[in-house]
């Protein structure tokens, strides 16, 4: 063969073979990986690209499953197989071997197919390691398939309800007992003096409650002034019928994380309660049968406190 | 009558043509063992094509006359006149053109072959060091890993139309010559004088980066 001279075609016709058996090559592509076709398509703005409604079943109930239990690798950086989960368009696309949701056929969609696989089978999805769906998961699946997979639908009829995965903090009990250790010793001895009237508002917290109205009269000023080095972590307090003044008033007002204060059946008049408007953390107040005006009320109302009792009741 | 092969000038070297139709053979590995989930195939084609290319960006620098980027890589006004047609020049080795589309698949290889390094399949599956870089970052790096693939393939898709245009249009068989080494005196400069640098170079070139190539895989077993 001669290695140089004249070739067999022109340039024209070069390229034009070039450009015939590349566009044969991305139609063999095409063909092999409908995905990829749709893909090309939709991004081209050739076809339209399939969205679900707001608030339709898939994005309520199959998008989230899709998200915590697919995404993991089949998203739009690792796509395993081609496949894409990330979407209503990319799910009903499919992956590299086709479609993988065939709407109304459950059992001839090969999503379905993986999933309903046993754990133990190396095709089964999510693979060994991930966490597993849940058997009302596959069925809401199953039954989204089988209604035709749309975009559009609400409510499927007989779809398990969904489950509300309620996450409680985990208390930090060191970081409690660390809060407590200042208080603790004022605290005790104040317990011993005043048994049950001051204790934790719960086993987590550091804050106090205060409940003197089973000692009624034996309570009165001085004694609530015994609380003074305590005062900043009280929030709540009940002094309903014990004998405190408006001589009370400093120490109520020290305790400035105050949210609940009962003061019925007790003397204090509206010169106390005018000195509370300060607390910022106050939720409520009662003022059942004592002394205290309406007008005096009014200014806490203003700041959204709860009153009960006073001029008008 | 004289054979007319004798009358070919030596213009490829040894380990250039070896490193060439390796990375054929690799790349084609490479794409099948990750396109049908054989990845510790996949890993070992990687970490293969990492040492060669290390090996070859050496040996553009210490190898033959031919194989060494000074030779090839020339100036852009060069290789715009090149590609019009203007510059008639005759190269031993690659033409202007042709020497930048190995600098940069060259350069397009190694991006792949390093982020294919720190990325993850997210199964059970990790490149040597992508316990390196966090869950994140090595998500991000297995997602460009993959877009450079696709880089990659078009790529492949210019060189091969680029060395059919040569061989049907201009009937320079770019091929053969990768194959044998040879070129037809008519298709070299006259009075060539190339220089070939010997293969025990190379070999130790190469157990050079198969050795750094090594190291960095072991850096990521725990």
């Amino acid at each position: 063969m001669s290695d140089f001279g004249p070739g067999r075609l022109s340039a024209a016709a070069y390229f034009g073979c070039v450009a015939l058996l590349t566009a044969l090559g991305l139609g063999v592509a095409a063909w092999a990986h409908p995905a990829f076709l749709h893909s090309s398509l939709q991004t081209m703005g050739l076809e339209a690209v399939p969205h679900a409604a707001p608030g339709s079943f898939y994005v309520t109930r199959i998008a989230p499953l899709f998200d915590a239990r697919c995404l993991g690798c089949h998203d739009d950086t690792r796509a395993k197989g081609q496949l894409r989960l990330d979407s209503f368009a990319a799910a009903m696309r499919g992956g590299r071997d086709g479609p993988v949701i065939e709407p109304g056929n459950p059992k001839g969609s090969e999503l379905f197919r993986r999933i309903s696989l046993p754990s133990s089978d190396d095709r089964a999805m999510p693979p060994s390691g991930k966490t597993p769906l849940t058997a009302d998961e596959v069925t809401v699946i199953k039954l989204w398939i089988a209604s035709g997979a749309s975009g559009e639908l609400r409510t499927i009829k007989g779809a398990p309800r969904p489950v509300v995965e309620v996450k409680i903090p985990e208390s930090d009990l060191a970081a409690v007992q660390k809060q407590r250790a200042p208080l603790a010793a004022a605290l005790k001895q104040l317990q011993a003096r005043y048994p049950g009237v001051i204790i934790y508002e719960s086993r987590n917290s550091a804050d106090l409650e205060v409940d003197a109205s089973l000692r009624g009269a034996a309570f009165g000023d001085g004694d609530l002034a015994a609380l003074l080095p305590l005062a900043a972590r009280i929030v709540r307090a009940d002094l309903s019928g014990t004998t405190i003044t408006d001589a009370a008033a400093p120490t109520l007002v020290a305790m400035t994380s105050l949210t609940r204060l009962r003061l019925a059946h007790t003397k204090i008049t509206d010169k106390t309660l005018v000195a509370l408007v300060g607390l910022k953390s106050l939720k409520s107040v009662s003022v059942v049968e004592t002394k205290v005006s309406d007008d005096a009320l009014a200014p806490l109302r203003q700041h959204g406190v709860a009153t009960y009792g006073g001029g008008n009741e | 009558m004289s054979d007319p092969r004798k009358e070919h000038v030596l213009v490829w070297d040894i380990p250039t043509r070896i490193f060439h139709w390796t990375i054929v053979v690799l790349v084609a590995v490479s794409w099948f063992s990750a396109d049908n989930g054989y990845l510790r195939m996949h890993l070992w084609s990687g970490l293969t094509l990492l040492a060669l290319l290390l090996f070859r960006v050496l040996w553009g620098l210490l190898g033959s006359t031919t194989s060494r980027f000074t030779d090839f890589l020339h100036p852009p006004r060069k290789v715009m006149a090149y590609l019009r047609g203007h510059e008639k020049s005759l190269y031993a080795g690659h033409n202007p053109a042709g020497g930048w589309m190995v600098a940069v698949m060259i350069g397009v290889l190694l991006a792949q072959a390093v982020t294919g390094l720190f990325s993850n399949d997210g199964l059970h599956f990790t490149g040597p060091l992508a316990l390196w870089v966090s869950d994140d970052v090595s998500t991000r790096i297995t997602g460009l890993h993959g877009t450079i693939f696709n880089i990659i393939v078009v790529f492949i898709w210019l060189h091969v139309v680029a060395v059919g245009f040569y061989l049907l249009v201009k009937n320079h068989n770019l091929v053969g010559a990768m194959v044998t080494g040879k070129k037809h005196p008519h298709l070299v400069p006259a009075g060539l004088n190339l220089s070939f640098t010997r293969l025990y170079i190379a070999l130790l070139l190469l157990a050079l980066t198969a050795g750094i190539v090594a190291w960095v895989f072991f850096q990521g077993v725990p």
